[in-house]
């Protein structure tokens, strides 16, 4: 009983920390771009998230536009029409849960949106967004 | 008797060298249906000739205005399953001989929508229903094929949205 309580705490220890280490390294880099560096900030990323730019097809979109409102909700891609799963941890367990997928989708979704890549920063602060809300 | 083997001769012979399949073979790669089945479902790969997914998988960061840019490792796997099952190695598929047959020599088409053959199935579809919300485009298959993913594209088995069964 007693190790697969320990086995459980190991496995969920492990699975949170996907998401959270990746935190801690964009945060260790983030210090060196700017000795000032505070923290991520979860206010700004919902501004990053939610605010709407002309994007790579020179159309005029927001993160929300594929994700949706409601981040425990499937939503529908802007351009396909495709069904997308719950972009929240908390609603889908299969997020957050591989640093290649994490940056993987951040690389292309900041092209898509602001038609360049994110700063540590702003990919810091809109992780910080997403899990939290 | 007789006559029964005549046709079933004749029939061999007609089909000799022709397709002996329906449709086009189904995707069986799983890495291909994560990576490009993320956007939009994995079209089969016998949907177009080698040449077509080679000039595709050049650009992939400016993928029809969407970045669509992998992993060195995961490209690689990814073009050599696509020139594997390229539509001109399998011939004996109805649906890939078709779109080879209908290209000429030159021609490399930059989508399956682009190709002569399935552009000329999709002409009497009414504009409005293509551009609708649920459909967006020809590109989206499944959205009127009910058994695309499948690789099945035969007419009874589409029903467009907001229209319903097509009745050639
Ligand atoms: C054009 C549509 C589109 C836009 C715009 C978009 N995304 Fe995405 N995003 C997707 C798709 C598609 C996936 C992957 C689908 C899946 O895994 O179900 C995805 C996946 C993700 C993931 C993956 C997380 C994981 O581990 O599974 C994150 C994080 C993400 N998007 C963040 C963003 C952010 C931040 C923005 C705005 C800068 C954004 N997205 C804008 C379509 C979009
Ligand atoms: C980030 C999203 C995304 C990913 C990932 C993606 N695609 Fe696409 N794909 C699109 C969009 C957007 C279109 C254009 C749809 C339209 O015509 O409006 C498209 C179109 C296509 C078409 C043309 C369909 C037609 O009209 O005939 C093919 C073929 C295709 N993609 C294959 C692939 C392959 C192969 C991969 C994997 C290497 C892939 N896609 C990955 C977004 C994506
Ligand atoms: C708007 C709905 C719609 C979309 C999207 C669509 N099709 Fe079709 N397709 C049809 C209809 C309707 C027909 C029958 C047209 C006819 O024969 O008059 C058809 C016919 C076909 C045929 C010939 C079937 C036959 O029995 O002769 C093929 C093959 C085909 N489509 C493939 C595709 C592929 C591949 C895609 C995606 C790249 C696609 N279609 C997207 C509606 C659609």
């Amino acid at each position: 009983m007693k190790l697969i309580f320990t086995l459980l705490l190991l496995i969920s220890i492990s699975y949170a920390s996907v998401v959270d280490e990746y935190l801690v390294t964009l945060g260790a880099q983030a210090k060196v771009e700017n000795p000032n560096f505070k923290g991520f900030d979860a206010k700004r990323g919902e501004i990053i998230f939610t605010s709407k730019h002309i994007g790579k097809k020179g159309k005029e979109v927001s993160c929300v536009s594929c994700h949706g409102d409601d981040l425990s909700k499937a939503s529908k891609n802007f351009f396909t029409a495709k069904e997308i799963e719950p972009l929240s941890p908390k609603a889908n367990p299969n997020r957050f849960s591989e640093v290649k997928t994490i940056e993987k989708w951040i690389r292309r979704n900041f092209n898509d949106v602001y038609n360049r890549e994110g700063t540590t920063l702003e990919k810091g602060d809109v992780v910080t967004y997403i899990i939290n809300k | 008797m007789k006559s029964l083997i005549l046709i079933t001769a004749l029939t061999c012979a007609v089909f000799a060298g022709s397709f002996n399949k329906a449709g086009v073979a189904p995707v069986t790669n799983e890495l291909y249906k994560k990576e490009c089945g993320s956007c939009h479902f994995a079209y089969q790969p016998g949907l177009l000739p080698s040449k077509s997914w080679d000039k595709m998988m050049l650009n992939l960061s400016d993928h029809f205005g969407s970045d669509a840019s992998l992993e060195k490792e995961d490209y690689d796997s990814i073009l050599g399953y696509l020139r594997k099952n390229s539509a001109e190695k399998f011939m004996n598929y109805k649906r890939s001989a078709r779109i080879v047959n209908s290209l000429r020599a030159a021609e490399t088409p930059e989508s399956i929508s682009k190709t002569p053959y399935i552009i000329k199935k999709h002409k009497k579809i009414r504009a409005d229903l293509i551009t609708q919300q649920e459909v967006k485009g020809i590109f989206n298959c499944t959205a009127c094929h009910t058994t695309a993913q499948k690789g099945i594209y035969s007419e009874r088995d589409i029903l467009i949205p907001n229209f319903g069964k097509w009745e050639d």
